[in-house]
């Protein structure tokens, strides 16, 4: 997390003379500024902060809506560790995460390197790699259905490279790197854009002493340019790391989980054990579990990604 | 609804100051930019081809049409528009989103702009323990908090109503702290000004702190209404009955009734069309807001 600490910059006041702020706020300012406050900050207890708290001690509980509640300890998360489907779900999100956070980020990198520099035509293409971000991934879902339907484009191409053609979507194996497909499809338009604002703020300089060093285009890169980005790198991991973690609407579109859950992700067990089997308590011991697997990944990725030169 | 994040160490939400000169160093020859071009060619085709395979296979008729000849712009036909419109509740669903996206977008903006000026220009007690808060709150998944959301908007039966569905998504803490940011970077004397003049601390709210932050306003504005728009699992857990989906969940829906495909893609065609037009118009808000605060698409 990326934080900003500014409130310590306030301390410039003069020491004499004509004061412009009491030492402490009046409790007539406190008043207004909470005033302002507060509406923002009911809304936050009740329906974040509250909830936030109460995700995870429900995770220890047996609540199901309407029945009696108790606190069951451990109980959630043994059962989540006996759970067969757990294990499917947690294979495939973290099978899901590791292809398509690099994929889309290659994909994000590559387009950014092409659309850097101003041409005619530069804006437009920029304009279209971030139209799929602004996409709804339910109607994304909707038309790569058909894409991938058998005798479809995607299994056409596939059949005249020589690679398994048929129903991508259909196929145990194959059904992961599908999804894969469609995520990079609809992400690499947003880290494009991070990319290229921090491009746009490495001095020409650089690169231009560089050049006059003699060095090649990739040596540029690898060497000027890349360790430049390295902070929006690391940014753009974390933000895609996340939004990979909690994928389902692509999959409750376009697989609802299958073939035999081989697409079933962890949101999509929350969702089920949650919101079909109205087993509260177990959802949100799942919901506990993305949780904390997402801190340990952002945690690993600050640790290489983001570590200080 | 989306989740929240901080934006990247260099974000400044106040518009960067950003040398434009051209730039040329490493232009290659003819063979990088023939290169180059063709690449280009090559993603945009890529990027585009479900866009028009999804309005091409909307305007065919019903029944069988395979592949390659289906990407033909004939045969040629609006019945599945007059099906999806007519006979489903396509028109309802439209004007359920377009509700949860508008009120979103005008409470988040309200409150968020309310508490982020307190918090950039007031003092008061608590103030750093509830900004840290709502950082901190960043960081936990929005699935977690989801569950017991879902429990409290059922216990105030608020299942299947347009309340429950938009009041819990207005606690957007990274409009506040996008909102902190750029007010703080706004000079104090102009409020000072309008306090000396004996201002009310809500005239200097609406005539001074709104027409300044117009910027961040538009920004998040957009941000705001395209998550509302394109969300689907809070809509999909509240919004039960038929009458009640958004265009996700209903064309969702649809598709699990085994609808054909040209009026499934009909269907996406009316929900694209609205995010497609305020992409055009505010196509520089969306760009600029990820490029100048990593907000999140």
């Amino acid at each position: 997390m990326v934080a900003l600490p500014e409130s310590r910059v306030r301390g410039s006041r003069p020491a004499r003379g004509p004061v412009r702020r009491p030492r402490r706020p009046s409790a007539r300012e406190a008043g207004t500024a909470l005033l302002f406050v507060l509406p923002f900050l009911l809304l936050f207890a009740l329906f974040r902060f509250g909830p936030a708290i109460a995700g995870v001690f429900l995770g220890f509980t047996d609540y199901t809506i309407g029945g009696d509640t108790s606190w069951t300890g451990l109980e959630n998360f043994r059962r989540l560790v006996d759970d067969p489907t757990f294990w499917t779900a947690l294979r495939v999100t973290v099978v899901f995460t590791a292809l398509s956070v690099p994929l889309s980020m290659l994909a994000s990198l590559g387009m950014a390197l092409l659309t850097r520099r101003a041409f005619r035509g530069a804006k437009l293409f920029r304009s279209i790699f971030f139209l799929p971000v602004v996409t709804s991934l339910v109607l994304a879902g909707v038309v790569f259905t058909w894409v991938f339907a058998d005798g479809g484009p995607w299994s056409r191409a596939m059949g005249a490279l020589g690679l398994p053609a048929g129903n991508w979507l259909a196929d145990s194996a194959l059904v992961v790197p599908a999804l894969v497909l469609v995520s990079v499809w609809s992400r690499f338009g947003y880290g494009m854009l991070i990319l290229l604002a921090r491009m746009q703020d490495i001095p020409a300089e650089l690169e231009e002493a560089a050049l006059t060093d003699g060095a090649s285009a990739w040596q540029r890169f690898r060497y000027v340019t890349l360790p430049q980005l390295r902070p929006a790198l690391f940014f753009v991991a974390i933000i895609e790391t996340t939004v990979s973690f909690q994928v389902f609407d692509m999959i409750y579109v376009m697989t609802g989980g299958g073939p035999v859950r081989s697409s079933y992700s962890l949101v999509y067990l929350l969702y089920d054990q949650g919101f079909k089997y109205f087993d509260l308590g177990y959802a949100s011991a799942v919901g506990v579990a993305l949780f904390v697997m997402t801190i340990v990944v952002a945690l690993i990725q600050r640790l290489t990604l983001g570590r200080d030169k | 609804m989306t989740d929240t994040i901080t934006p990247p160490a260099t974000a400044a939400t106040a518009p960067p100051a950003r040398s434009r000169r051209p730039y040329r160093v490493g232009r290659g020859g003819r063979g990088w930019l023939v290169g180059r071009g063709a690449l280009l060619l090559i993603g945009a085709a890529v990027t585009l081809f479900p866009f028009y395979a999804m309005v091409v296979l909307s305007f065919k008729p019903t029944g069988p049409v395979t592949f390659p000849d289906s990407l033909l712009p004939w045969p040629f036909s609006t019945e599945a528009y007059d099906q999806v419109i007519g006979a489903k509740s396509m028109l309802r669903w439209m004007w359920n989103t377009l509700l949860y996206a508008v009120v979103s977008v005008v409470g988040v903006l309200l409150f968020a702009s309310m508490a982020g000026y307190a918090f950039a220009k007031k003092r008061f007690p608590g103030k750093e323990t509830m900004f840290w808060s709502f950082l901190a709150m960043l960081m936990v998944p929005y699935h977690v908090t989801m569950i017991p959301t879902f429990i409290i908007i059922s216990e105030l039966n608020g299942v299947d109503t347009y309340w429950g569905m938009i009041v819990p998504t207005l606690a957007n803490a990274q409009a506040v702290f996008l909102m902190r940011q750029f007010i703080a970077s706004l000079p104090d004397s102009l409020f000072e000004a309008a306090r000396l003049d004996g201002c009310s601390e809500w005239r200097v709210y609406v005539s001074i702190v709104l027409p300044l932050i117009k910027p961040i306003l538009a920004t998040l504005g957009v941000f705001v209404f395209l998550w509302h728009w394109n969300d689907f699992l809070w809509p999909l857990i509240v919004g039960q009955s038929i009458d009640m989906r958004t265009l996700t969940t209903g064309i969702a829906s649809l598709q699990q009734e085994n609808v054909p495909l040209n009026m499934l893609l009909a269907g996406s065609v009316v929900a694209f069309v609205p995010i497609f037009m305020a992409y055009l118009i505010g196509q520089r808000y969306f760009q600029e807001g990820v490029s100048t605060t990593g907000i999140k698409g």
